[in-house]
């Protein structure tokens, strides 16, 4: 038996001692030396100060098609949950306390169902809010590269997106993490037993020439909703409104209705402004690759547990 | 016999596979009120998903080496305020100003890339960087 721990422990030491040799990723060196310009591409929106006071043209009617940028670096990563109802008792900056096992207390509060406030308990949010846990403790799908899924993709992280209108269609992409959907606008029913599905099946409409409003069915019950952990069922129904204020802004309202989980509807974004950039914008690529995951776990993740984490 | 050799190594895979798959984290790992200068030489910079982040070998005055890690965000993050996949290469000697990690090991963290939070000193071969 003795013998069987000493190789079991021989294992465990050579497998320890030799995986940070087997992967080693670097960046490629640049012959000429480091550089802190950025890409020429023109990649880098413009913040929100930029912006003040800039003059516009009237909206395009019908037509929300470009590159619209969310300006807001702060308010669209909200990194505390979805940003109309963040799961914070005092706004950031202000201490964020972690470990609470519900949101009692927070700012502007969600009234969860019985089943609902079960669900949202089993999401172990690693984000800064009030249920924040410790990483090796957390089980966010998205840190192991799972699909952000909808509308998480816009409660979370929204940077910069692409809308193109064709002649049934909107497709929409989506920076953070690399999504797309479809929306159709060929007049069609929404499905009244969908397929789940991380980004859902959308069908939208114009509602007067400025209002694009999007409805949103068959959701993955998967996904969470935002980076604090919100869960949702798969009776989850998003609407979104896009409205095109003048050429270079839109603002988004989303709305969630879930009454298996939420008592009663809710914005997670409320004429969230977008602004419109030029057409030769590059939306820089940021997509998740476990196998990068994986080495910055092993690499940096595992080296800041704390010590009764290590198993 | 031979099974319980089997048993072995399957006890053995095991302890290997269940170590924490999952660490990425926010910053609740590092002290944020707290500074650590991590001074020395780059040994490797990595570019990717889901943060940047540069490895540094740092002597102290006996001749020990520690091997320090400073992570920062995801890589467009950082393009926005004006790194890029050649900011550091290996051999650079850099001082950085990072919060050090609560548990006491050589690892730092660079905080928030908002264009608005104020910059933490990095020196790459005698010259602040700046971008």
């Amino acid at each position: 038996m003795s013998r069987c721990v000493g190789v079991s422990l021989f294992v465990l030491l050579s497998w320890s001692a030799l995986s940070p040799n087997l992967c080693a990723q670097t960046a490629a060196p640049n012959a000429a030396g480091s550089e802190s310009k950025p890409a020429t591409w023109d990649s880098i929106p413009p913040v929100k100060p930029f912006y003040a006071g800039k003059k516009s043209e009237p909206a395009p009617r019908r037509d929300i098609s470009g590159i619209w940028d969310a300006a807001e670096l702060d308010g669209g990563r909200q990194p505390s949950g979805a940003l109309e109802h963040p799961a914070l008792t005092a706004p950031r900056g202000k201490g964020v306390e972690g470990g609470r096992p519900d949101e009692t207390g927070i700012m502007r509060p969600l009234h969860f169902t019985p089943f609902g406030l079960e669900a949202l308990k089993a999401n172990k949010p690693s984000g800064p809010s009030v249920r924040q846990v410790l990483a090796a403790l957390a089980n966010d799908p998205v840190d192991q590269c799972d699909p952000i899924g909808f509308p998480r993709m816009e409660l979370y992280e929204l940077r910069t997106i692409e809308l193109v209108q064709t002649a049934s269609q909107v497709i929409y992409l989506n920076q953070f993490y690399g999504n797309y959907r479809v929306i159709w606008t060929d007049g069609r029913e929404l499905p009244k037993d969908p397929e789940p599905r991380w980004n859902g099946y959308s069908v939208g409409k114009w509602v007067d020439d400025y209002t694009f409003v999007i409805e949103t069915v068959g959701l993955n019950p998967r996904s969470w909703l935002d980076n604090a952990g919100r869960p949702h069922s798969d009776e989850l129904r998003v609407e979104e409104r896009f409205h095109r204020v003048d050429r270079d802004n839109l603002e988004l309202t989303v709305t969630i209705y879930d009454p298996k989980i939420y008592a009663e509807p809710w914005q997670g974004l409320n004429k969230f402004p977008l602004h419109l950039q030029p057409p030769g914008f590059d939306i820089a690529e940021l997509l998740c690759s476990p196998i990068d995951m994986a080495e910055y776990n092993k690499q940096v993740g595992s080296a800041v547990l704390p010590p009764s984490d290590k198993k | 016999m031979r099974s319980l050799w089997t048993i072995c190594f399957v006890i053995a895979g095991l302890a290997v596979i269940s170590a924490p798959l999952h660490a990425h984290h926010g910053g609740a790992a590092y002290d944020t009120d707290k500074s650590v200068i991590v001074k020395g030489t780059v040994t490797d910079y990595v570019w990717s998903n889901p943060h940047v982040f540069v490895k540094v070998d740092v002597k102290d005055d006996k001749g020990n080496t520690a091997h320090w890690i400073v992570e920062a965000q995801n890589p467009v993050s950082m393009l926005q305020i004006g790194w890029t996949k050649n900011t550091f290469k290996p051999g650079d000697e850099v001082e950085i100003d990072a919060m050090p990690a609560k548990n006491g090991n050589p690892v730092g963290f660079l905080g928030s890339s908002s264009p608005t939070a104020p910059r933490r000193r990095i020196v790459i071969n005698g010259k602040q960087f700046q971008p």
